[in-house]
């Protein structure tokens, strides 16, 4: 235990072990997948119809959204260069369906169907429609563990979308909400406002929810906010997700001269440690 | 050895009939029924019940490599349920001769402490590692409770084939 905590170096002993183990695992999600299966067989054609409509509906409105986006995405990085800055770096997304969530008291994590034969990084964020659910942790060849964001420690950059105020949400363990930490009393933070990634770590790329601000304590003595959160993506709701293929370290500006005194060369934007501190 | 039960003597153990259960029990235990914390654990059931009934089919060695796998499915530390379903195997062992002359309730009493020992293992170690325990991470223990209730089911269950038939000879009986 200790050596896997310490050293990271039984990762060969678990891969073997999971080739072993994942076709069993498919083998016994079977009967699940049998019952989703039928039961989606014996929906009524009213219900299809209503889903039909909505969907219908909902396509429209993004498709709509999607042309006028698209406008703003072109006229935003002909801004950009007429402004020289760095441009938003596009990435690519691979749907991944989640398989299960493993039984551990401590903290909750799922595995997805995807791994590194697909092109799968380590680090790579996890969204669904709703917002980002989490960050892969562990790599298979063709499956990956994803910690989800109420993990101890897990770290998220954000920023408020009402105000653009930058903070780091932090998962405080399994069944506790998010809190937003480090955060001064006069802060402008409102219950319900949403919080964005603010895409400073490299890691997530900006703009996508994060959670919502529930509940806020100012505590005015020792000048500081316990400010707690609950996450916007359901977990437990889809089997699908999708995996952001995200490196903005392709499009980084080199360091200027200047910098490049000052930074050292492990300090560099877009890398940094993904397993938190603490047993996962 | 003897059903106290009955008192009838048992067939002799069929070896396959032990891995076909601890294999059963492992694809149990991979079902995605989702991360709660009162699901019993049916393998360390059945790993349990062959340490104490078949130790020599069944030992620590055997324990200790279902753990690693259901480490790795858990996505645990490795060496984590290594290390519990070896120690309760011993334990297992150890008492085996006491719990067999028990009937099969105060047997579930007394095995109670064993499961309780690996379903608070994980948070316990977590605990000593990081410093800070987790109190939501001790509903484990309805998961304990949940596996001494079935201990009587899953006697009859994995005692079924070395049960003498009911209709004894009894010109000739043994």
């Amino acid at each position: 235990m200790l050596i896997d905590f310490r050293f990271k170096a039984l990762d060969p002993i678990r891969n073997n072990v999971n080739w072993i183990l994942r076709p069993l695992e498919y083998v016994m999600m079977m009967p699940r997948s049998l019952y989703e299966a039928s039961s989606e067989y014996f929906t009524t054609r009213g219900t299809l119809d209503n889903e039909n409509q909505t969907l219908k509906v909902r396509q429209a409105e993004l498709s709509l959204l999607a042309n006028q986006s698209e406008f703003l995405m072109v006229e935003n990085q002909n801004l950009r260069e007429l402004m020289s800055l760095q441009k938003q770096v596009p990435f690519k997304t691979l749907p991944v369906e989640i398989l299960f969530n493993p039984s551990n008291p401590i903290s909750q994590r799922i595995v997805i169907n995807r791994g590194s034969e697909e092109g799968l990084k380590l680090g790579n964020p996890i969204a669904n429609d709703a917002g980002i659910l989490g960050q892969v942790v562990r790599l298979y060849d063709h499956s990956a563990e994803v910690s989800l964001l109420e993990d101890r420690d897990f770290a998220v950059p954000v920023q408020v979308a009402r105000n653009g105020l930058r903070a780091a949400v932090f998962g405080s363990g399994r069944g506790n909400p998010l809190e937003l930490r480090y955060l001064p009393v006069a802060s402008d933070l409102e219950v319900g406002d949403i919080l964005l990634t603010s895409g400073i770590d490299g890691v997530y790329p900006p703009g996508f929810a994060v959670a919502v601000i529930s509940k806020i304590e100012r505590n005015l003595d020792k000048n500081s906010s316990n400010v707690f959160c609950t996450p916007i993506a359901p977990v437990n709701r889809y089997r699908q997700a999708l995996a952001f293929l995200y490196d903005p370290k392709i499009d980084a500006k080199a360091p200027s001269e200047t910098n490049k005194a000052g930074a050292s060369s492990t300090n560099t934007p877009g890398r940094r440690q993904t397993r938190a501190r603490g047993m996962q | 050895m003897i059903d106290l039960e009955s008192g009838y003597i048992l067939r002799p153990v069929n070896p396959l009939f032990i891995y076909f259960s601890l294999f059963c029990a492992l694809l149990l235990n991979l079902l995605p029924i989702g991360n709660y914390g009162w699901v019993p654990d049916w393998l360390i059931l059945c790993i349990v019940f062959w340490n104490i009934q078949q130790h020599r089919y069944v030992n620590v060695f055997t324990a200790f490599i279902l753990g690693l796998m259901m480490d790795v499915h858990n996505s645990d530390l490795l060496g984590l349920h290594a290390f519990c379903y070896s120690l309760v195997a011993y334990v297992a062992v150890s008492w085996h001769r006491r719990i067999v002359a028990l009937t099969v309730f105060s047997q579930a009493l007394h095995l109670l402490p064993i499961f309780l020992l690996v379903s608070l293992f994980p948070v316990l170690v977590h605990w000593i590692l990081s410093g800070s325990l987790y109190w939501s991470g001790l509903t484990a223990a309805i998961q304990a409770l949940i596996e001494a209730l079935l201990w009587p089911l899953a006697n009859r269950i994995l005692l079924a084939p070395q049960r003498r038939p009911r209709d004894v000879d009894h010109n000739r009986p043994l």
